[in-house]
């Protein structure tokens, strides 16, 4: 799904390289998470494989295309067969729950009878059924990110890239997204998830990732948080 | 879709409104240039073939000879009949003229009361086979006995030409300047409203609506507010024709001399302006939205 070979980031305004020479693989189906500092690189690694960041050097392949010869007018393309989840859950304040996850379908072009009938599937799949018709500012964090998952879910991606989703959540909510993403992971939906918080990533001995300084330091099939530093 | 593109006005209603009044104002001004280009143009047809040289006999032969029998009359008659420049000529008798001026004027007794019979003077008409040839037959004719005066009508008629001309060219270049403006305030309005919504745009890249998806609501509602500038100008037009120019020129035109604007000129001229609005915006929010908003 997702292989990188010497892959090196380098942004204009900064000194060191954000990523240096990665080397990975991700297969299809896989539970992965990206651990390491802040500072270390993740957010930039999933910049890159979203195709808003271009590598400096090296091959990022995802879904076997090479995102540095992927031509600009085929990059909407490319993000329709990604789902991504952010920290700031970025939803539009002025939509309803059900808006939202619909907006998504409308603009990449589905169908209105599509739209109809996917967003209360997925909101039902989310747990939020039932709010469909509430504006995000009356919800808490953890349903916030629950609608800004549907929303990357309901068109059914390939993979989907969390960057910190349980950032700006307590460690109870947290848990519930982290269920959440693991029964996407289930359907067969590949999912790379950054994240700071090793109670996670201790319960959930998974693959870890772990940069540091740009380097990747260790990729473990069944990691936890603390080891190998 | 369409109730989109409202809200989206409807967020920053002081530039909408800015930019639709400029709009109007530009297509207003180049309407009535238009216009005027267009009434020119009839007028060129309408006098074309009519144009002629008149030769004005003198006060004398005119009360003396009012059936121009004499030989001062009967020798230019001759001359010019058998002058290979000219096509056709005509006698006008000083009763004939005045009958003429009487029609001319028949509503209006104060003109009639300005002038009589005796003011008038009797005339050839000559029809030129090249109109242009006008200053040959002056020289040619306006020292023969008993001639007043030689008068073209097409130095007239340049004259009006010219100064329909230069309102068409005065119009043509404020409604220029105004379409600048209007450009460049479509220009700044889309770039704001792009930042406003730079959420919005965002969230669309990231879920992968593509790059023309995103730019569409923008250039859709700079197309919305220009064309409400097109169908305000066309009512300014509407209003200027009934208010202003059937109030002032009202006569003249009736009297054949302007062609009348009607409502064929009004409905000739709008589809230009509405497709000029659409254009106008369509390429300023466009180019804007390529070369100064990143999304
Ligand atoms: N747009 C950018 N321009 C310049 N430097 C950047 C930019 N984004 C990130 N960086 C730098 O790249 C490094 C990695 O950042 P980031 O990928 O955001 O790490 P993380 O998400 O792990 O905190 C940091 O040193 C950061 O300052
Ligand atoms: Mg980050």
């Amino acid at each position: 799904m997702i292989h990188l070979a010497h892959v090196s980031k380098q942004y204009k305004a900064s000194t060191r390289p954000a990523l240096s020479d990665i080397n990975l693989d991700v297969e299809k189906g896989e539970f992965a998470f990206v651990i390491g500092p802040s500072g270390s690189g993740k957010t930039t690694f999933m910049r890159l494989l979203l195709r808003e960041e271009i590598a400096t050097s090296g091959t990022v392949e995802v879904a076997g295309k090479n995102l540095s010869k992927l031509r600009r007018s085929k990059v909407a393309w490319h993000r329709r067969r990604l789902g991504c989840v952010f920290q700031d859950f970025r939803l539009l304040n002025n939509k309803t729950v059900a808006q939202n996850v619909g907006f998504a379908l409308e603009v990449t072009g589905k169908a209105r009878a599509h739209i109809r009938r996917v967003v209360p599937e997925v909101l039902e799949l989310v747990g939020l059924d039932g709010k469909a018709n509430r504006m995000p500012r009356e919800l808490s964090g953890g349903e916030q990110q629950r609608v800004a998952i549907a929303r990357a879910f309901a068109n059914r991606p390939l993979l989907l890239l969390a960057d910190e989703p349980t950032g700006n959540l307590d460690p109870d909510t947290s848990g519930e997204i982290m269920l959440l993403l693991e029964r996407i992971n289930r359907t067969g939906t590949t999912v790379l998830m950054s994240t700071h918080d090793n109670t996670i990533v201790d319960a959930m001995r998974r693959r870890v990732i772990e940069l540091h300084l740009g380097k990747l330091v260790r990729d473990e099939a069944r990691g936890v948080y603390g080891v190998g530093r | 879709m369409f109730a989109d593109v409202l809200r989206g006005l409807r967020r920053n209603v002081t530039m909408t409104i800015a930019m639709i009044l400029t709009t109007a104002i530009s297509l207003c001004l180049l309407g009535a240039g238009l216009i005027v280009a267009r009434m020119t143009d009839q007028m060129r047809q309408i006098y074309g073939d009519k144009v002629e040289v008149t030769i004005y006999l003198n006060e004398k032969v005119s009360s003396q000879d009012p059936n121009c029998q004499a030989k001062t009359c009967q020798a230019l008659g001759d001359a010019l009949n058998k002058d290979s420049d000219v096509d056709r000529v005509t006698y006008q008798s000083q009763s004939a003229a005045w009958q003429q001026y009487q029609q001319m004027f028949a509503g209006q007794p104060e003109m009639l009361q300005i002038a009589k019979q005796s003011d008038l003077n009797s005339s050839w008409h000559v029809k030129l086979k090249d109109p242009q040839q006008y200053k040959v037959i002056q020289a040619r004719y306006q020292d023969f006995p008993g001639v007043k005066s030689v008068n073209d009508q097409s130095q007239t008629l340049d004259r009006l030409f010219n100064v329909l001309n230069g309102i068409r060219n005065a119009t043509i270049i404020v409604a220029l300047v105004q379409a600048l403006a209007a450009f460049l305030l479509i220009a700044n309005t889309v770039q704001v409203a792009a930042y406003t919504r730079r959420t919005e745009t965002s969230i669309m890249r990231l879920v992968g609506a593509s790059r023309w998806r995103t730019q569409i609501p923008f250039i859709l509602e700079a197309v919305v507010a220009a064309v409400a500038g097109a169908i305000l100008a066309i009512g300014g037009l509407v209003a200027m024709k009934y208010l202003f120019v059937d109030k002032t020129l009202g006569t003249i035109m009736n009297a054949g001399i302007l062609p009348p604007i009607d409502g064929t000129a009004l409905v000739w001229v709008s589809p230009w302006l509405g497709g000029i609005a659409v254009g106008l915006a369509g390429i300023a929010s466009y180019a804007t939205l390529r070369l100064y908003v990143r999304l």
